[in-house]
């Protein structure tokens, strides 16, 4: 079992970094295509009255006119070895750049997971036990709405009204506790949209579960109920989501940071961007995959250790040679679904869960992680 | 972003009639009042982009530059903007491109995506793993971040921001399509068809394809909501089109500059949620159905 | 051009604009609860804020300067680079540099030079070697003198940049440069190799500012540090952080301010803080909502509401080309010059101002700003008139389809406009010009791109583009010369290179002028021939920089190339 067990961690870690390498190679290519680049077009500001012998001899320093594979080989060549490059842009080691905001960004990112947390086990719990049935379901619908409003008008929106009506905080100051939780409100919404969802899908499975109506029948206090039995098994499937939601936080950011005016990963991306400062969006791009693999890879990994069911479903399955998306009947939709020679991924791992619970059952309705969470990106 | 879902297994093999899915068949008939609101929604805004002439008959271009910055009224019911244009005029004729630029944002990511996904299920081993792999590459970056870097690739327009969003959008229409497909060659009524001497082709065609296409076009209806909103948050980044196009994200975008204009912002964003809403629940309505 | 009183127009306007925020509130409740929140927040900012248009004096100085206080100073963005010859002429980083850095002369917002650390200087009979005379107890921050070596070595990396280090020369820095020695420590002698009469107001342009030669002994990435840039400035960097902020304390020991300044002494401020925000109405509000000082590049209908509101709007013009459009007179159908006049005739000047613009803004009296000393008044030549521009169109052989649209031989009268991603009002007025072309009978397009695109398509054109749009600043007439025309690897603006032997004979004269005065009547004569051929299409007089001001704040100064100076500003507490 143990050698298994080690043998799937081995091979999910080396495509891990095939991946990231992959992701790094790809960002090249896609953004040397384009023609122009910031040195080229600093120099062509109309101000500077630069000539075209001028602008080339600053631009074959930069090494710039070197055919597209030999600057891929020494942006990757450098990369393998952890050097990141100068920025063109800035002219200041990317390292140093990205150095310099990537705590701000952990600092949003958390704390937007934080409020999307909060946020999903309220509207959860109030669209089950709020005592009124028209706000139960104005409650169910929430996430939907949530989903459907663009981020920068969320952000905008609290700016306007508690920066500068009620004077909260101030726009200068967006690391202050007030900012940095109306940042996160704002990035937190539509994550919280999401786990929401599954919380509800859990909740609604879990309720008409055998067990619950035994647990009530034996008095156990609504409130006890919900967070000693319910809870749990309702928020597995969230795990997963969460650290699918990583990439999305990442990506979120660049709209976030840039409203609320905070310098981190997101308003650097922003302001690559319109330069094309590639060495800068290449390491972010690269930092971004880096991340989303190991999160992605640790929950895989963990997710066997941590739920006994799975593990011996997942053994159960790689023994048998299924292919994982036919494990039972229950990893039907499974997209995350492990390659057919009966790997685990941690939509497999739930898959495996809920076929566990015998959920064919109750229809349709069961827990479905929605679609919209699948492909949110923004 | 990844797809996880944990669906229960779906009546691929007839016959099997749970009281639940009965009682969705009634469903089906009379749509909830909700969907019917959702479908209107949507045929309103089919309309301003097919034949915006027939809901307005001002100009989106041309104002009346004594009139800017007009409040809504009767006369304009979405106020005027900085050049005394007509926003609600703007907002309609904004529509098609809009709804264009979403629809080839889906049909990137349903095409490509879904031929990956199809391929890769289909044939499995090795043709599989290289896909996969391809797939988890698009996948580990960030969807807004890979649309911020493709449109910066293309050049900052619309139509640019719109295959953007499609590429960001072929991994999870990917991981989807194989699913399904492996799901259904591995169901035993493929299983039959083979036995019964049925060709890869028929297997394809009247098995694969139609089973895979109801959560396929579940998502792609979903993904047409996304990618209003992902395109609009481009615009709002400025990577949209030059003026005076008028897509409902540019509109957002030129007119947060007005703070005391706030109509400006706020008449498309609410367009942007109620069209993205509306799409959503009838997206979810399409899945419960079938 | 500080606005100093709230007119009876502007008032009303207010009430008229509190009126629609009235209105819109109700609207956005009936939308939905969320984005009502936001309408009625602006429309309560809106109704609070015209009780305080009481104090709208502030630019007259209030009383006495008062010692002490940190200034806030919103900005779009920080720029790129701080490598000091590379980021000088940003429009950003110009705002740092010219309190961290001082110059070697001062320009005003009239063009007028005057003394700053070169005390004083003389020229040579044919204006192709200048003495300057360097003010004594100058120092750098570092604490080393800014002496004739020092300002060699600016000298020489302003003019030839270190292309080894990736470090630019300065744009428009005399291409003539020959050498400059140190005669003694506080003199020195430039040559030129042929007349250079721009050479002293461009010692005054923000591009040459003094650096410590400690810094410039530095690699690129090295100067790309701010902290590691010395100057001899008012102030210092406290601290700063890319893409965030920068933060400037007082330098105490400071004295040797311009005189045209009057304050030449330590600066009252204790810090300048500029902070980047990106977002133009957060900028705005920030200020309305008392939370930041200084606003940079408002929107400038916003303008309107927000003096009414008792806050100081600064539109400085810089000394440089007005906004319009250099025509390629190669390019069908600009190669017929009746084309190009009945376009310059089709523009109703008026209309920009009133739509996109204020009052504040002028409209063009010829291709360069009115405040150039030498600009003189030739507005008669391309004065709106709709009727001799179609009349115009119809002799050069354009007639009117029923589509609404010119043709001729089957071609029609079509037009591209790309507006200049430098100036953020262009795409407003590129609509509003389409709408009064089309209304000629042009077939108007309109390409918009980011700096980046703009660069690769429009100014590295490989095919000629007939209409490029112009926002260029310069500190001295004789730039105007260089540029027009392919002498010299100038730009050709026109397209007619060497064909237009008046265009070249005029050009001959600017350049090659040796006194003010005789260079002054050949660039009256260049500025009558170039709009006569309707080579140029003025549009309206430039303001590239746009500032809203806490009324607490005076003794604000704009030099010539309208960046503001704190140096002798204060805050009242």
């Amino acid at each position: 079992m143990r050698h298994l067990y080690l043998a799937y961690a081995g091979r999910r870690t080396g495509q891990a970094i095939v991946v990231v390498l992959l992701t790094y190679v790809v960002t090249f290519l896609a953004i040397s295509v384009l023609p122009g680049d910031p040195v080229t077009s600093t120099l062509r500001n109309p101000e500077n009255g630069f000539s075209e012998e001028e602008i080339a001899r600053i631009v074959s320093y930069y090494g710039l006119d070197q055919p597209v594979a030999v600057q891929l080989w020494q942006a990757l060549s450098r990369f393998l070895v952890g050097d990141l490059g100068v920025s063109m842009r800035t002219n200041l080691p990317v390292a140093q750049l990205v150095g310099a905001v990537v705590g701000s960004t952990l600092v949003l990112a958390a704390s937007a997971l934080a409020v999307a947390l909060v946020l999903a086990g309220a509207i959860a719990y109030g669209a089950h036990r709020f005592p009124w049935a028209p706000g139960r379901s104005l409650l169910r619908s929430l996430p939907s709405f949530f989903l459907s409003v663009p981020t920068f008008v969320i952000g905008l929106v609290l700016i306007y009204v508690f920066a500068f009506d009620l004077g909260l905080f101030r726009v200068i100051e967006p690391d202050s506790a007030w900012a940095t939780f109306f940042a996160a409100l704002t990035l937190g919404v539509p994550v919280s949209a999401q786990l929401a969802e599954v919380l509800i899908a859990g909740l609604d499975h879990e309720a008409q579960q055998e067990y619950t109506s035994v647990a009530r029948s034996r008095g156990l206090g609504e409130a006890r109920l919900y967070l000693r039995h319910l809870l749990k098994p309702s928020s597995l499937p969230v795990v997963t989501v969460l650290a699918l939601t990583v990439g999305e936080l990442l990506g979120g950011a660049v709209i976030t940071e840039t409203i609320f005016g905070r310098t981190g990963i997101g308003s650097l991306v922003q302001r690559s961007v319109s330069t094309q400062d590639l060495p800068v969006l290449q390491a972010v791009v690269a930092l971004a995959a880096v991340v989303f693999v190991v999160v992605n890879l640790a929950a895989d990994l963990l997710y066997p250790l941590l739920d006994p069911r799975v593990r011996r479903v997942g053994s159960a399955r790689s023994g048998a040679g299924v292919g994982a998306v036919g494990a039972g009947s229950a990893g039907v939709g499974s997209v995350g679904a492990g390659t057919p020679d009966g790997e685990l991924e941690s939509a497999d791992v739930l898959a495996a869960f809920v076929a566990d619970e015998q959920l064919a059952a109750v229809g349709d309705s069961a827990i479905e992680v929605p679609l919209e969470e699948r492909v949110r990106v923004s | 972003m990844t797809v996880v879902s944990l669906r229960l297994p779906r009546r691929a093999a007839a016959g099997d009639r749970s009281p639940a899915t009965a009682s969705l068949a009634v469903a089906r008939r009379r749509p909830p009042v909700d969907v019917l609101v959702s479908i209107g929604v949507l045929a309103v805004v089919l309309v301003w982009s097919v034949a915006p002439g027939l809901v307005t008959s001002q100009d989106p271009a041309d104002g009346v530059p004594a009139d800017k910055l007009l409040g809504p009224s009767a006369a304009h019911w979405f106020g005027t903007d900085h050049l005394g244009r007509d926003v609600f005029t703007r907002v309609v004729y904004g529509s098609s491109s809009s709804v264009l630029s979403a629809l080839v944002a889906v049909a990137i990511g349903l095409l490509v995506g879904g031929l990956i996904g199809l391929i890769a299920g289909f044939i499995g081993g090795w043709v599989d793993s290289t896909l996969s792999r391809l797939v988890d590459v698009l996948l580990a970056i960030p969807g807004f971040l890979l649309a911020v870097v493709i449109v910066t690739a293309l050049g900052f327009q619309t139509i640019n921001a719109a295959i953007a969003t499609g590429v960001s959008a072929v991994a999870v229409f990917a991981r989807l399509m194989r699913a399904e497909t492996i799901r259904t060659r591995q169901s035993v009524f493929v299983e039959a068809a083979y036995l019964q001497g049925g060709s890869a082709t028929h297997v394809l065609t009247r098995h694969v394809l139609p089973n895979a296409s109801r959560s396929v076009v579940a998502l792609a209806v979903l993904q047409f909501g996304v990618s209003i909103l992902v395109i609009a948050s481009l615009a709002f980044l400025g990577y949209g089109d030059p003026p005076p196009a008028s897509d409902w994200g540019l509109l957002v975008s030129a007119g947060k500059d007005y703070r005391t204009a706030p109509w400006l912002v706020y008449t498309p964003a609410v367009v942007i949620i109620a069209t993205v809403l509306a799409l959503n629940r009838v997206s979810r309505w399409l899945r419960k159905t079938d | 051009m500080s606005r100093t009183t709230a007119s009876p127009t502007r008032l009303t306007a207010l009430r008229r604009r509190a009126r629609g925020l009235a209105t819109t509130a109700v609207a956005a409740l009936a939308a939905t609860g969320l984005l009502a929140a936001c309408a009625t927040a602006s429309g309560d900012a809106g109704a609070a804020s015209s009780g305080s248009a009481g104090d709208a004096s502030a630019d007259a100085a209030g009383g006495e300067p008062q010692q002490g206080g940190d200034l806030v100073f919103l900005i779009d963005s920080l720029g790129d680079t701080w490598i000091p010859n590379n980021s000088a002429i940003s429009s950003f980083q110009g705002q740092v540099w010219g309190h961290v850095t001082d110059k070697l002369v001062y320009v005003d917002d009239a063009g007028q030079v005057s003394p700053w650390v070169a005390e004083s200087w003389e020229q040579n009979e044919d204006a192709t070697q200048f003495t300057l005379h360097l003010r004594d107890g100058v120092t750098f921050s570092d604490g080393t003198p800014v002496d004739a070596a020092a300002v060699v070595a600016n000298l020489d990396v302003w003019a030839k940049g270190d292309p080894d280090k990736g470090i630019n020369p300065i744009g428009l820095f005399p291409k003539t440069y020959q050498s400059a020695t140190a005669q003694d420590a506080s003199t020195v002698v430039v040559t030129f190799s042929a007349p250079t009469l721009g050479f002293i107001p461009t010692l005054g342009y923000h591009g040459s500012i003094l650096i410590s030669p400690t810094t410039l002994a530095l690699s690129g990435e090295e100067q790309a540090d701010l902290s590691n840039d010395i100057g001899s400035g008012p102030f210092v960097v406290k601290s700063w952080k890319e893409g965030d902020s920068v933060v400037l304390e007082r330098r105490d020991d400071y004295d040797w301010g311009p005189e045209a300044l009057e304050h030449t002494g330590p600066a009252y401020l204790d810090t300048i803080t500029y902070k980047i925000v990106a977002e133009s109405s957060l900028r705005t509000s920030s200020v309305t909502a008392g939370q930041a000082d200084v606003a940079y590049n408002a929107p400038p209908q916003e303008l309107d509401g927000l003096a009414a509101q008792g806050f100081v709007i600064a539109t400085p013009r810089y000394l440089g080309f007005v906004n319009g459009y250099a025509i390629d007179a190669t390019v069908a159908p600009f190669d017929d010059p009746k084309v190009r006049q009945a376009f310059q005739h089709a523009i109703d000047r008026d209309e920009i101002l009133s739509t996109v613009y204020t009052y504040d803004w002028l409209p063009a009296e010829s291709f360069i700003q009115s405040n150039v000393p030498e600009a003189t008044d030739h507005s008669a030549d391309f004065a709106h008139d709709a009727d001799l521009a179609a009349s115009l169109l119809d002799e050069a052989g354009w007639t009117l389809g029923s589509d609404g649209v010119r043709s001729k031989d089957g071609t029609p009268l079509a037009v591209t406009l790309y507006p200049n991603p430098y100036l953020a009002t262009s795409k407003a007025v590129d609509e509003l010009v389409a709408q009064q072309l089309t209304d000629l009978g042009f077939a108007v397009d309109i390409q918009a791109y980011d700096v980046v695109t703009y660069g690769e398509k429009v100014i590295k054109n490989t095919t000629p583009i007939a209409l490029t749009e112009i926002t260029r600043s310069f500190i001295d007439v004789g730039t105007v010369a260089s540029i027009l025309t392919s002498a010299n690897k100038g730009e050709d603006w026109f397209g007619v290179g060497e064909t237009d032997t008046e265009l070249n004979r005029l050009r001959d004269e600017v350049a090659g002028a040796v006194d003010t005065d005789s260079r002054a009547a050949s660039v009256d004569e260049l500025q009558g021939y170039v709009l006569q051929q309707g080579y140029f299409v003025p549009l309206t007089q430039i303001v590239q920089r746009i500032y809203v001001q806490n009324p607490a704040l005076h003794g604000v100064t704009y030099n010539g190339i309208a960046y503001a100076n704190y140096s002798a500003a204060w805050l009242e507490q």
